[in-house]
């Protein structure tokens, strides 16, 4: 018996069907079914923000989202922003120093990305509020902070 | 110099691996796929210390879908590993240790049917008691976890006489400090791919800081010879130490070849917990001694480290905590004893700081104590017993000269934040501040084997290739040699190509640990940039008829008379062979200790402000100032980085991060109940000072930073603490319940 779903949803603007399991998580469609591996794994419980999507323009934890809640979205994955220029958040962060291993740092961008649209002119309180799903064992955020300020 | 953008003008450049890393390009070592690629997932124990009757694997391998399930039965070579000692089996065969020993492997077709396959082992155990407690595990009473005993190692270290110090103290501070089992929290775990090769042996992609060591370990397990192993070891998401051990490589190994198709592990964040290694939990007793005017003349301490169920690096670990226990500090009468001790908890293991956290925590406590009994200034106190530029290192073996001690702990008097004020409008918090100071040996220390070597080139591409066998885990190691080799060359990045992380291309130069990289890659360097330079100004001067001595290498090319004569890529064009010159040399070690000390230091001094809410027991870090003396500053950026990430790290580990254990299982299995700082729990105002100064007599140019930024965070914090409400904590994470409690006893005190 066949126990896969179709799913159509939009990834990076691209057009997306699917026939998997209504159970899998975006996180192993975009990192296993679609090769974009700019999407991380961390925690996998939806505690670290290092895959980190934007879900009709809204943040989300790409792990804890299921097959099943997919039809008709649009996804953001961090392959499609700064494609044929760096976005000026991805240029702060190399300028000001932050990221270090980098495997926060697509979530982190997207995350930023996600700030700046709903307050493009953020205070103090609303970048820590707005970043502290992501987590960098790094940087110590602090070059995560200069660049967001410097945008 | 305060380290930030506006201060490090042109120096400040960004690094190599920054638009890989910021569009998700890069493809870390997980995030590789190969054609008909399985998926490997390893059985771990069911618990924390038993027999194992019999494994059956039968109906796992019926399993459709499933290529190979292994077990002990199946390794060709050593069954065991560890870098020191491999106690610490490939597949258990008679009993397991900790909950996380691996039992069986499996390699399949998709995640799910090997997860499932996994569930179809059925292990016979018969379980024995559980060893959770080191003050147990080390009686002669105590169930033994090896054949040899529960005991790891013992290290010392004595000077003067102790018993005749004490009777000419006044005052005598004796204390006990515990400190926890921190994850290094690396946001990638541990996986990768390991590739079959045609010759019968194998590529392993996956993350390590010591590639050829890596190798040699397999070639034991494997019984294969090593140059049949190549090793890709990086990048990395994130390390801290925790991947310097071998993880999943042995059994991607076993897996690949058995089934003789690429084999990818990569464990999940539970996986990696129940696995891993850990920060060595240690309870230090000491007992320090001075006179009314602040001298201190006896120093007893005892250390006693949980190193968990296998060896890893446990002994170094606690030669290092050893070694630190003594500080910048000269005190003529030493005692230090120091145990390791087998337990069923986890494993401790390398980790940032290396057993310098603990020992640092307690003797700057026993300092902050002795100061408030002898009612003086903190500052003063360490002032009057601080090392000097040629006194002789912590176990009394001779050091590179400095004046490091000294120097950050001025530089830190200036810290505003010791200046913060401490009036708050909110009748239900209090402020205080704390400083606190040390030192931090780099490389492996003296009597190991501590290899360095490097590689330049150029070929074909016209490009200077500089290969050093280190990994990137984010610290920057790539921005390092970059900077390195334009400064050696002046030449443009662009002219360069540098090659780490890969047996296969780099030459031997041993870790990326113990804080040895940076210092190792610029003594290569500078063994190897006269004699490189000399080869292609020969062979340029053969080629265009210039003499020699009328050129030197420049951005693009070879230049002459401020004028480019050659290009890089015209003289790669004309090139048969590659220019090469290599070069090996031992990491500088001391001559002169009796046992594992370091030659090479760095020195931190640490200001921290702090704000205790009286009503919630919370604590926050308003403010963290380091000062570091390590020599000059390569990679400005990434140095400042190391430092904040460090003190951030660390102020986890004073007041968040403790990975809690009962009966030898985790209670805190990922990071919804292990909480590690966030943006929100950061100060908002953090510093970092670089002392450049190298003193003559010290040709070893700058000392590597990715460590000592965490040694000495936490008792500043502690001492803060201290400052704001009086309370003394001997116990890190500091718990609010602690400071509840403090409150609580002096409940009219506070409005």
């Amino acid at each position: 018996m066949d126990m896969n779903i179709e799913v159509q949803f939009k990834v990076n603007h691209q057009h997306v069907k699917l026939h998997i399991p209504p159970l899998c998580s975006l996180n192993d469609i975009l990192r296993d079914h679609l090769s974009l591996t700019g999407t991380k794994v961390s925690c996998g419980i939806g505690r670290c923000g290092a895959c980190t999507v934007l879900k009709n323009g809204q943040i989300v934890n790409s792990c804890l989202l299921r097959a099943f809640q997919l039809n008709e979205v649009e996804i953001l994955t961090i392959e499609g922003l700064g494609e044929e220029n760096l976005d000026p958040i991805q240029r702060a962060l190399i300028e000001e120093g932050g990221f270090q291993c980098g495997y926060c740092t697509p979530g982190m961008i997207l995350a930023i990305k996600a700030l700046l649209e709903k307050h493009p002119h953020p205070t103090q309180e609303q970048i820590l509020e707005g970043l502290s799903g992501n987590l960098c064992r790094c940087t110590g955020y602090g070059g995560i902070l200069r660049a967001v300020n410097s945008i | 110099m305060y380290l930030n953008r506006d201060s490090t003008g042109e120096n400040w450049r960004v690094r190599p691996d920054g638009v890989e890393k910021v569009t998700g390009s890069l493809k870390y070592l997980t995030d590789l796929s190969f054609p008909n690629m399985l998926f490997g997932k390893i059985l771990r124990s069911q618990y924390p210390h038993a027999r194992i009757k019999f494994i059956h694997i039968d109906e796992a391998k019926k399993l459709k879908g499933v290529h190979g399930v292994l077990t002990y039965k199946d390794i060709p070579g050593l069954n065991g590993f560890g870098i020191l000692e491999p106690d610490q089996p490939v597949f258990c065969y008679d009993k397991v240790r900790f909950i996380g020993d691996a039992v069986a492997a499996v390699a399949a077709e998709s995640k799910e049917i090997a997860e499932k396959a996994l569930q179809l082992i059925k292990v016979e155990y018969e379980v024995l008691s559980v060893v959770d407690d080191p003050e147990q595990s080390i009686l002669s009473s105590a169930l033994k976890i090896h054949e040899k005993g529960n005991i790891l190692h013992r290290s010392s270290f004595k000077k003067g006489n102790i018993e005749e110090g004490f009777n000419n103290c006044e005052i005598i501070i004796e204390e006990t400090y515990d400190t926890p089992r921190q994850i290094h929290a690396y946001m990638e775990t541990e996986g990768g791919v390991v590739v079959p090769n045609k010759d019968g042996g194998i590529t392993v992609y996956m993350g390590t800081q010591h590639g050829y060591f890596d190798r040699f370990q397999l070639s034991r397990i494997l019984n294969m010879k090593e140059n049949k192993i190549r090793v890709v070891s990086s990048p990395m998401g994130g390390s801290f130490g925790g991947k310097d051990e071998l993880n999943v490589q042995p059994y991607g190994a076993l897996l690949a070849l058995y089934t003789g198709l690429p084999v990818k592990i990569h464990q999940n964040r539970n996986e990696s917990i129940r696995a891993g290694l850990k920060r060595h939990p240690m309870r230090i007793t000491m007992k320090t001694g001075a006179d009314r005017k602040g001298n201190i003349f006896a120093h007893e301490v005892y250390i006693i480290a949980d190193t968990g169920a296998y060896a890893t690096l446990g002994v170094s670990v606690l030669e290092n905590a050893v070694e630190n226990a003594v500080g910048p500090y000269r005190i003529p009468n030493i005692d230090i004893e120091g145990v390791s001790v087998y337990t069923n908890n986890g494993i401790s293991g390398e980790f940032r700081g290396f057993g310098s956290n603990q020992a640092v925590f307690a003797l700057e406590g026993q300092l902050d104590r002795l100061a408030e009994k002898l009612n003086m200034d903190p500052i003063e106190l360490r002032e009057k017993n601080i090392r000097s530029m040629d006194d002789c290192g912590p176990l009394d073996q001779t050091i590179i000269p400095s004046d490091g001690a000294k120097e950050t702990l001025n530089a830190i008097k200036q810290s505003n934040i010791l200046r913060m004020t401490k009036v708050v409008s909110d009748k239900w918090k209090r402020r205080g501040v704390g400083i606190a100071i040390t030192m931090l040996g780099s490389g492996l220390g003296s009597g190991i084997p501590d290899q360095g070597a490097g590689r330049l080139s150029i070929g074909k591409d016209g490009k200077i290739i500089g290969a050093f066998g280190g990994e990137e885990v984010g610290q920057g190691i790539l921005s390092v040699i970059e900077t390195l080799l334009m400064n050696a060359f002046n030449c443009g990045s662009d002219d360069l190509k540098v090659v780490i992380g890969d047996t296969d291309l780099v030459p031997h130069s041993g870790s990326t640990t113990a804080s040895r990289a940076t210092t190792m890659i610029w003594l290569a360097i500078e063994k190897m940039k006269e004699s490189f330079q000399s080869h292609i100004l020969q062979h340029v001067s053969q080629l265009i008829g210039v003499p020699k001595h009328q050129m030197y290498l420049g951005p693009g090319g070879i230049w002459s008379d401020s004028r480019l004569v050659l290009s890089y890529s015209d003289l790669g064009n004309q090139l048969n062979e590659p220019i090469e010159v290599l070069v090996e040399f031992p990491y500088p070690q001391s001559n002169d200790v009796k046992q594992k000390g370091r030659y090479l230091f760095s020195f931190a001094a640490v200001a921290a402000g702090v704000e205790v809410d009286l009503l919630t027991g919370k604590v926050m870090v308003l403010g963290l100032d380091q000062a570091i003396a390590a020599g000059p500053v390569i990679s400005p950026m990434g140095y400042l980085g190391q430092i904040e990430g460090s003190g951030v790290m660390s102020i986890g580990y004073s007041l968040m991060e403790d990975c809690q254990m009962e009966k030898g299982e985790y209670t805190t299995e990922n990071f919804d109940t292990y909480l590690i700082p966030t943006i929100c729990d950061i100060p908002p105002e953090m510093n970092v000072y670089a002392i450049e100064t190298l003193q003559p007599g010290d040709s070893f140019g700058p000392k590597g930073i990715g460590e000592i930024g965490t040694v000495a965070v936490a008792p500043a914090i502690v001492k803060a603490i201290h400052d704001a409400i009086g309370y003394w904590c001997n116990r890190i994470p500091v718990s609010r319940e602690g400071i509840l409690q403090a409150v609580e006893k002096e409940r009219g005190k506070w409005i």
